[in-house]
């Protein structure tokens, strides 16, 4: 008896067995996520209007022809744009500058950890509630009181439409920047010290050491921190249905509310699929073009 | 050389302390607020020495508007979400980790882009076929959506700590023709018991703190937590410290789980990306 016998029967024991155990995930998986999205695909070519339900059928590419003269559309995928990047840049800006900062704190880091788990953990429609009640109430809001106490006088935060969006977007990032901070704060934690020690022997100064040497090693880190939240960012939902409804009128309505607000308020289920498919596939070409890039340089 | 050391030692401290009161502030006072009468809430400057009462906690829990059923709501799905995501997950995650089968690696990566899904192209159809059979507002419906978003983060979770347990272990066991399925369950999945733990949690939270999905696909019957905290907001009223209690009431199990499980929330939340580069 050859050696390989076993050894084929062993990898054919070994695929049935895979396939025993990942078939039932996958087969779920298609039921419960590419299944209804066929389904979101076929809803984007009908009329759908459960407004007007006696006009509903087959609609062809009219919903996406029609978003060409939608200026809500125009403007909802403008402060997608605008969301997105301010908070990723926001996000990684202030979370590697407060990660290399308390680096050099020799204690008390395990206390900033803590605080900075919070945002985190909680429920972001909660974080939505307490921004809007607690932080940004005119009057009684802590930012108001401050505002009040420096003289800078009484602001309607979520009311005013350019206020609005700037509040979001603060929102945004007050209750994600810890998660960039702890995971380069991580990250920045492994970098070998050894490399620095060089380094000063060669007198490079803090900003060409960071430039050279930390930079390049945490890029993985900081690319990945990147690619995660601007995923997070397309689909923010809860925070701002909160804090605004994506209002006042249109101005913190970023493409994601709009969908909902068109499928869920005014009933239109159809144009909000159209709309659905359109954010699906900026988030697919986004995410390519991050791990494409991610993969690059790896 | 002393003094500019010391002096930014108090710096750091300085931007430290600002850190921690900018991040734990808002739900600190929240906690202050939840215990001042709506009276209180509403005073100028903002009183931070007040007589404290306990009556918004009983009001959001026993009273009219009590959130007792739609923490039971939040509790009955977030369980089921996990018991189900974890049932299917280990299994998946192991043979993606460790077993050699066709089409394992595009296996993966359909596992990682369904996680990446834009939850309102997800609801939508939803709506639409879980009203055509009547599961709007049903516990059912709510459970399988669920399901979307914890099932891919599950497996990816648990793919990470298959992938810690030594090859050794394994390769003795079918040795010992135990049997795969044997090996499995009496000498891998003890070696992944943390792993599975860790998932649990985190599973058990994203339920919990989920919005979108329950505001459009529940209702009366199902009502899970963060929906209702809207309870105590109307046009024409806020009650602030009412608010403010039930979100305390509704986000202790999320504080308690967060600051007990810290360590591992940085790994639980990056583990998509870390694994999703097609390293391998």
């Amino acid at each position: 008896m050859s050696l390989a016998a076993p050894i084929d029967v062993m990898a054919r024991q070994e695929r049935r067995f895979a396939l025993a155990l990942f078939a039932p995930a996958f087969v779920l998986l298609l039921l419960i996520t590419t299944a209804p999205l066929i389904f979101l695909a076929w809803n984007s070519l009908q009329k759908l209007d459960m407004s007007m339900p006696w006009l509903s059928g087959f609609a062809g590419l009219d919903n996406y022809a029609k978003m060409g003269g939608d200026p809500r559309f125009w403007n909802s995928l403008a402060l997608t744009a605008v969301y997105t990047a301010s908070t990723v840049v926001l996000q990684v800006f202030i979370g590697l500058s407060l990660a290399l900062l308390v680096l050099q704190i020799p204690r008390g880091q395990a206390l900033l950890r803590v605080a900075a788990i919070l945002p985190i953990v909680l429920a972001p429609v909660v974080v939505g509630l307490f921004w809007r009640t607690l932080v940004l109430a005119p009057d009684v809001g802590l930012v108001d009181v401050v505002t009040r106490a420096l003289g800078l006088g009484s602001h309607n935060w979520l009311g005013d439409p350019q206020l609005a969006l700037i509040s979001v977007i603060a929102i945004h990032t007050w209750q994600w920047t810890p998660f960039a901070f702890l995971v380069l704060l991580a990250t920045l934690a492994t970098l070998p010290p050894d490399v620095y020690e060089a380094a000063r022997l060669d007198r490079a100064g803090p900003a060409q050491r960071f430039w050279h040497i930390t930079l390049p090693l945490i890029r993985p880190a900081v690319v990945m921190v990147v690619i995660l939240r601007t995923m997070t960012a397309l689909s923010a939902f809860a925070a701002i249905f909160a804090a605004t409804g994506g209002g006042p009128g249109t101005a913190t309505e970023i493409l994601n509310l709009y969908a909902y607000r068109t499928s869920f308020t005014e009933l239109n289920l159809g144009y909000g699929s159209a709309l659905a498919m359109v954010l699906l596939a900026i988030t697919v070409l986004i995410s390519w073009l991050l791990f494409s890039r991610r993969k690059a340089r790896a | 050389m002393i003094a500019p050391r010391a002096s930014r030692q108090a710096l750091l401290l300085v931007v430290a302390g600002l850190l921690v009161s900018v991040w734990a502030f808002p739900v600190l006072w929240a906690l202050l607020t939840s215990f001042k009468t709506e009276r209180d809430v509403l005073a100028y400057p903002p009183l931070l020495v007040f007589s404290p009462t306990l009556t918004n906690y009983q009001d959001v829990l026993w009273g009219p508007s009590s959130i007792l059923p739609n923490l039971w709501s939040s509790l009955v799905v977030s369980c089921a979400a996990t018991a189900l995501t974890m049932l299917f997950a280990v299994p998946a995650a192991y043979a993606l980790a460790r077993l050699r089968y066709p089409g394992r690696r595009i296996s993966g990566f359909y596992v990682l882009a369904t996680q990446m899904l834009p939850p309102v192209g997800l609801v939508i159809p939803y709506y639409l076929v879980l009203q055509r059979v009547g599961w709007l507002d049903s516990y059912s419906g709510l459970v399988t959506i669920y399901l979307t978003f914890s099932l891919p983060f599950a497996i990816w979770l648990l793919v990470s700590y298959f992938e810690d347990v030594p090859y050794e272990m394994e390769e003795a066991a079918l040795l010992d023709r135990a049997g795969r399925l044997r090996a499995l369950w009496y000498v891998i999945l003890p070696q992944v018991r943390g792993g599975m733990a860790v998932t649990t949690v985190f599973v058990f939270l994203n339920a919990w703190n989920e919005f979108m999905f329950a505001v459009v696909l529940g209702g009366n019957r199902v009502r899970p937590v963060t929906v209702a905290m809207f309870n105590f907001i109307s046009v024409e009223q806020t009650q602030w410290a009412r608010l403010a209690a039930g979100a305390m009431v509704a986000m202790a199990p999320v504080i308690i789980v967060g600051l007990l499980a810290q360590r591992h929330i940085v790994k639980g939340l990056t583990v998509g990306a870390v694994k999703g580069g097609g390293r391998r």
